[in-house]
């Protein structure tokens, strides 16, 4: 009895985190927005990328704000090695002020981003990834081609304190640089919820 | 290979779990504490309240906890106000979502009561006000938005109002702030492997909050002391009482003072309800502590947080057992400390049973597993369903019966009632419960009667609420409304035009409404811009002195406003340069 229970179980957790990796390891499509300097940016620009960090942020949240250092610093890094940070605004802009496109760009430029801060106007980008919150974090590979989902969820485990931080993106994007499956591959994000209109 | 990775990550978030429990389990062990965090104050009447969402570091190691704050990162300030004044609330909704504020306890207008009609958007300034009526005591405010109180509530939105008057000023009671005169606010959470606080599947959190501080410690002096204690729990009652079994003084309950102390050595303090106590510390030696403790194990079932479960959906760590809500250390007396118990605190002339001319009856019905969620007489709320009409100036008896599963908190806006029976029973009702209340305990197997008089705002189309206060009953569904309706009143229902002037348009500063028609008058305006984004919510606004448009930004407007007799609305559009 004991046993089949285990073998019950196992076959469960199989199944379960099966349909966790088809989900997880899902494709993307290119996508092409409008960044804060007017001009669209598309994936498709990158020739030579070998992945991206999407991050989806936006202006106004607290926790969001906490980050942007950390955005230059994996940008600065990453991008050297061919997989640039991407930041993507999907607020609903109708229902928050604070995230129109004009206050994208004053955030941008005060800050000083060195990387594309995207405005995801109709949501679809935002719908795409399926992202919750302000801030998340996606890291997409290319393989045959195509855009696959290798890490989803927080950027790192402390908003606060960068010193004391691990870095979620770091460790993804490292082990696919060489060669090696995202041995955490999704983390619980969280932050400010990200509302889609229907 | 996938497999394994996952089953290292589960591995790994289970440790992380444990070692949270350790580190809890640590502290209360090493007796480390935490300082008592006061809220900060604010007098006048003028009061600026910004809800926002921000974070916090709840958990001494980790993650900061995403939470929900008023002009800070966890709860908002203490507004002190006086009777007789009025009121001016300008509150601010800088959540990523909507959300209501209700002033709890307070008897103001059903338009100014900030329940789950009066919704602020995000980004929107409501200006409520109202003339405080309410006798001296400890009122809160809090999120009121059906289906997501819970949610707000447990992100830590919320604030004490303490009412000032003539009759408590006059009595010699501790009330320094911070200092003799303490506001304690009573909650518990739970969190998740990245500290981040569970909201789903969950009535009781693990860990105490005592003011947001987790192992909250406080100094009090050595002489009279006065708490002023808040159940802002989701669920959980708490059976209160000193480590030593000192007798303590219940001086006021939710609505204002007792006739005079009622000296107890525990009291029950369900979710909603308020009291204050005094504690005598004269006789304890400075450096000497002792704590304020929930004695919640050997509940009968049926008791909020008494169930037996450490986890899962009705579990908790704090269930079923004595957990310190707050440790004492006696601090050196401060001048003028207040050395006695006055043996009388107030004159009040309670409402009785024989007084009321209508009785109405409300069952608790429901909350079985699997079928419907708990409700009042079979039927779950809805927001366009008005359940009970009163009439202005009556008064009436209300009895609610609770012949189901589980204890509940009843709590009614715009009233302060007189609770005059338990089971039929006017000695059933506690001495420590025998002040105005706002919230009553209706246990399991019992039904309990209050009575209160509906006077002063008559509105036949705004509501006020009646519900459970636990708010994940409140969400489901476990609340009514009622309006209160003036018979003598003319009803003006006319389909003629309303003729208003707006002026200057352009404006700058100020818009200037004004009615052709002088026996007309607004009952609400709101001012959106050009995309439909509410900016200004306005409950019968003074429009003598123009409405302050200083918030808006250059563009194109849109007012509506509601006329007060025959609510027809008018919207025009304005121009701010």
């Amino acid at each position: 009895m004991k046993s089949a229970i285990t073998i019950s179980v196992c076959l469960l957790l199989i199944v379960v985190f099966g349909s966790f990796n088809l989900t997880l390891e899902k494709r993307v499509d290119n996508f092409t927005l409008r960044n804060v300097n007017g001009k669209n940016v598309s994936t498709q620009d990158y020739k030579d990328a070998k992945g991206f960090i999407v991050i989806f942020t936006c202006n106004h949240c607290p926790f969001a704000k906490l980050y942007t250092n950390r955005f230059n610093e994996l940008n600065t890094k990453y991008s050297n090695l061919n997989v640039p940070l991407i930041a993507i605004n999907s607020m609903d802009t109708l229902m928050y002020e604070e995230e129109t496109f004009e206050l994208m760009q004053l955030k941008a430029k005060k800050e000083k981003f060195n990387f594309p801060y995207l405005q995801d106007l109709t949501q679809a980008v935002g719908k795409l990834f399926e992202a919750q919150h302000t801030p998340m974090a996606f890291v997409i590979w290319k393989e045959n081609n195509e855009w696959i989902i290798k890490y989803k969820g927080a950027v790192d485990d402390n908003g606060a304190h960068p010193k004391l931080a691990n870095s979620y993106i770091s460790k993804a994007v490292d082990e696919l640089l060489n060669g090696k499956p995202v041995s955490n591959s999704e983390t619980e994000s969280f932050g400010c919820a990200i509302f889609y209109r229907k | 290979m996938n497999l394994m990775y996952k089953i290292n990550k589960i591995m790994r978030n289970s440790l992380l779990i444990l070692g949270l429990i350790i580190l809890f389990n640590s502290n209360a062990s090493a007796q480390s504490y935490n300082t008592l965090w006061i809220p900060d104050t604010l007098t006048g009447t003028n009061f600026n309240l910004t809800i926002k969402d921000t974070f916090a570091q709840i958990v001494n190691t980790g993650n900061q906890t995403i939470t929900g704050g008023i002009n800070n990162k966890f709860w908002g300030p203490t507004l002190f106000i006086n009777q007789g004044q009025t009121v001016h609330m300008n509150v601010t909704n800088n959540l990523n979502d909507s959300t209501t504020i209700h002033w709890h306890g307070m008897h103001l207008p059903a338009v100014m009561d900030g329940g789950p009609h009066q919704v602020i958007p995000p980004g929107t300034l409501w200006q409520p006000y109202w003339n405080v009526t309410n006798k001296a005591g400890t009122y809160w405010y809090h999120p009121h938005l059906h289906e997501m109180t819970l949610e707000h509530v447990t992100k830590g939105i919320g604030g004490f109002i303490i009412v000032r008057d003539a009759e408590e000023s006059a009595l010699n009671l501790p009330r320094k702030y911070g200092v003799d005169d303490i506001p304690i606010v009573l909650t518990s959470r739970r969190y998740d492997a990245n500290n981040q606080f569970v909201t789903q599947a969950t009535t009781y959190g693990d860990y105490m909050l005592t003011n947001g501080t987790p192992d909250a410690a406080v100094s009090l002096p050595k002489q009279w002391v006065r708490l002023r204690i808040l159940n802002a729990e989701i669920e959980r009652g708490y059976n209160l009482g000193f480590s030593d079994n000192r007798t303590f003084y219940i001086i006021s309950n939710d609505g204002g003072l007792l006739n005079a102390p009622v000296a107890v050595t525990r009291v029950k303090l369900m979710v909603g309800e308020r009291i204050e106590i005094l504690v005598n510390l004269s006789n304890d030696l400075v450096g000497t502590s002792l704590n304020l403790k929930a004695y919640n194990s050997g509940q009968t079932f049926g008791f909020p947080g008494g169930e037996p479960a450490s986890a899962g959906q009705f579990g908790s760590l704090l269930n079923n057992v004595d957990f310190n809500v707050l440790h004492i250390n006696v601090a050196a007396t401060t001048a003028n400390p207040v050395t006695s118990l006055p043996a009388t605190l107030a004159n009040n002339s309670y409402w009785t049973a024989n007084d009321a001319t209508v009785s109405r009856s409300i069952t608790i019905t429901n909350g079985n597993a699997g079928g419907p969620a708990f409700n009042f007489d079979n039927q779950s709320f809805q927001l366009n369903y008005i359940n009970k009409t009163v009439n202005l100036n009556t008064i009436e008896k209300w009895t609610v019966t609770n012949n189901n599963i589980f204890g509940h908190t009843f709590h009614i806006h715009d009233v302060q009632f007189k609770i005059v029976d338990r089971n039929g029973n006017a000695n059933g009702v506690g001495n420590y419960e025998s002040g105005w209340k706002d919230v009553m305990y209706v246990p399991k197997g019992e039904s309990v009667s209050f009575v209160a008089k509906f006077d002063d705002y008559a509105d036949a189309i705004h509501p006020f609420m009646y519900h459970c206060h636990f708010s994940n009953h409140e969400d489901d569904g476990m609340m009514g409304q009622f309006v209160v309706t003036d018979i003598n009143s003319v009803n003006e229902i006319s389909k003629e035009e309303i003729p208003i002037t707006l002026f200057p348009n352009p404006a700058h500063d100020k818009l200037f409404v004004e009615f052709k028609n002088q026996a007309q008058s607004a009952y609400y305006v709101s001012i959106k811009d050009f995309l439909g984004r509410t900016k200004l919510m306005l409950p019968q606004p003074y429009l003598k002195d123009g409405i302050d448009i200083s918030s808006l930004s250059k563009g194109v407007y849109t007012i509506s406003i509601t006329e007060k007799g025959s609510k027809q609305v008018v919207t025009k559009t304005f121009i701010v340069n």
